[in-house]
């Protein structure tokens, strides 16, 4: 087992597979029962499946780690050596530079104020329409529920000619709503339907109880329906907020000016001319948008995969 | 129904979705539509032009064409990574009785990246001293290694994966949840009757999740068919056209050329496009169900 050298899973795999019959071997011994063999091909496959298991979750994960590393490592350093090998020291001088070239801070605030506009008219707009379906009922609604359903498939490239236009027509090009709308638009069929599925379970009696009493569509929005779907309006907000918050093609075709840059747009100047001359610097300008994200979802994953699942077995 | 609602009550509260979703999407769709009957820069008076736009796509340009083929690339790498491998990890994560929620969460973590960060990261994997060609040359296969991003062959390939493997976790978040529902007591009673684990996966999990699976195919195809952002920030379809896409095409038409009747008619070609594909998808999956 010597052999075996641990930073290479790849290799570990192999020489792992090959020598698991052999250790196992003197418990089931060849010439016993044909049945005896059994338990020891379960078990290769379960070593073979756990490799490849770790396997993905290394090629999902080193990336990352990789990016952690690399803003945290000395300039020169980087440069000189290569650049995946394990470095020797760390510094936070690379978050100092890329906070002083950039406008980071400035984009950062402008992505909290898409997301968080985009996400209030998807919640407001998915938990009305939801309720006019769902709840009051009217005649037609099927259509209505229809026309939303279309809005899954259409890819939004269709919308980006057609609102260029329209905005610099009303003057709403490089404004905050002008991204806004179109995010929350797309994703508002999804989210109707997270919020229909969930107002299902409702019991009707409730609605009917209250009716008794006396109130009416609105009191029951705002008494009940609203403050029961607060679990829902996690779950969209969840789902949808880390596609508003990395939106690229919206928000780099409708806004122009450097002030109302999103992070995504703010990353893209990376790319070209201050990537190739200060690589620790882009990597821990990356690292500073991509972790507030990352430990929200690490925190709220529940919802998120709870959106994702029921979203795609429902639908 | 409630009894006591009213007419204004429905009104009021479907108001709101219906001009958020006409204005977003409906209305972009029609004025789509109606401009790609017209030759439009943007500046001088639009010019209606009938069928022209669409004649002269289909028929007369070469650069659509091979931006249609690459798409259709990117469209086979994207399903195989995404529900192939979605399918495969799903799976093996069922064999395993510890840490697979932790596994799930890790897994997604590529979903969460903006597509910038993640571009940034490839276009340093891909480089000419990049992680691949380090590897590459670390066991000693230094022939293979070349600029992944500005050789011809490779390029298409290169911008296809990122895209790929950032969803990879997503699919398998779903068809994992789908494998889960699958009864046990069937594959245990198919086990015992001495079918291979391949077996138990074709005759009982796979029939059984397949509700599920045109769903993920759906997304997929959808989501490949409108894949933009990664191809754009790496390699904005370069060299040449050897990775420009339908979408990127589309964009570059408008936005850079500024002719917007054209590129119109580019945007009504991938709603159709994306129809078909679930079409077909539903079609041919549906009726095997059957």
């Amino acid at each position: 087992m010597t052999v075996l050298a641990p930073t290479d899973p790849s290799r570990e795999g192999q020489t792992m597979t090959d020598t698991a019959p052999d250790a196992s071997a003197p418990r089931a011994p060849r010439r016993g029962r044909p049945g005896s063999r059994r338990p020891s091909r379960l078990r290769i496959s379960q070593v073979v499946s756990r490799v490849l298991i770790v396997c993905v979750l290394i090629l999902q994960v080193y990336p990352f780690l990789w990016l952690l590393q690399t803003s945290l490592r000395d300039r020169q350093d980087f440069a000189a050596s290569n650049p995946f090998s394990i470095p020797t020291e760390l510094t936070l001088e690379n978050f100092a530079r890329a906070l002083e070239q950039g406008s980071l801070l400035r984009n950062i605030l402008n992505s909290l104020i898409i997301t968080g506009g985009a996400c209030a008219l998807l919640v407001v707009c998915g938990m009305a329409g939801a309720y006019a379906i769902q709840v009051l009922g009217f005649r037609g609604s099927n259509l209505v529920h229809g026309l939303f359903l279309l809005g899954i498939v259409v890819p939004v490239q269709v919308a980006l000619v057609p609102l260029f236009i329209d905005y610099s027509r009303i003057g709403l090009l490089d404004t905050y709503v002008a991204v806004m709308i179109p995010l929350a638009g797309f994703a508002l069929p999804m989210a109707m339907f997270l919020f229909l599925s969930f107002f299902s379970y409702i019991p009707r009696e409730l609605y009917e109880a209250a009716s008794i009493d006396g109130a009416g569509p609105y009191r029951i929005f705002f008494r009940i329906t609203m403050p029961m779907s607060l679990n829902t309006v996690v779950t969209v907000v969840m789902v949808n907020a880390i596609f508003i918050w990395n939106d690229f093609i919206f928000a780099n075709t409708f806004i122009l000016s450097d002030e109302l840059k999103t992070i995504p747009l703010g990353l893209q100047n990376y790319i070209g001319a201050m990537g190739n001359t200060d690589w620790t610097a882009t990597f821990a300008a990356v690292s500073i948008t991509v972790t507030p994200l990352l430990l929200v979802f690490l925190v709220l994953n529940r919802a998120m995969i709870y959106g994702l699942e029921s979203g795609a077995s429902k639908g | 129904m409630l009894p006591h609602r009213s007419r204004t009550s429905v009104v009021l509260f479907l108001a709101p979705p219906l001009l958020l979703f006409g204005g977003g999407v409906l209305l972009p769709i029609v004025q789509s539509l109606f401009l790609s009957f017209f030759q439009w820069d943007g500046i001088f008076p639009m010019e209606f032009v009938g069928l022209e736009n669409y004649r002269r796509l289909l028929f007369g340009d070469d650069i659509f064409w091979t931006a249609f083929g690459n798409q259709l690339l990117y469209l086979v790498i994207c399903l195989v990574l995404q529900v192939g491998g979605g399918l495969l990890v799903a799976s093996l994560l069922l064999t395993i009785t510890k840490g697979r929620e932790v596994f799930k969460v890790l897994y997604l973590m590529p979903a969460v990246i903006s597509t910038p960060a993640i571009a940034l990261l490839f276009q340093r994997i891909y480089g000419g001293d990049g992680l691949i060609n380090t590897m590459l040359s670390a066991v000693g296969l230094d022939a293979l290694a070349r600029p992944w991003l500005s050789d011809v062959s490779t390029v298409l390939a290169a911008v296809s994966i990122p895209e790929g493997w950032r969803f990879l976790g997503l699919y398998t978040v779903i068809l994992y949840a789908a494998l889960l529902a699958v009864p046990r007591e069937q594959e245990e009673a198919a086990a015992l009757d001495g079918a291979n684990a391949w077996t138990v996966f074709t005759k009982i999990r796979f029939p059984h999740i397949m509700p599920v699976f045109i769903t993920t195919m759906i997304m997929a195809t959808t989501y490949a068919l409108r894949g933009f952002d990664i191809p754009f920030l790496l390699t904005n379809g370069g060299p040449g056209q050897a990775s420009e896409l339908v979408t990127t095409y589309m964009y570059k038409t408008a936005f850079t050329s500024g002719h917007y009747g054209y590129a119109s008619a580019i945007s009504v070609f991938i709603v159709v496009e994306c129809l078909v594909a679930v079409g077909l998808i539903l079609f041919s999956l549906r009726r095997k169900d059957a």
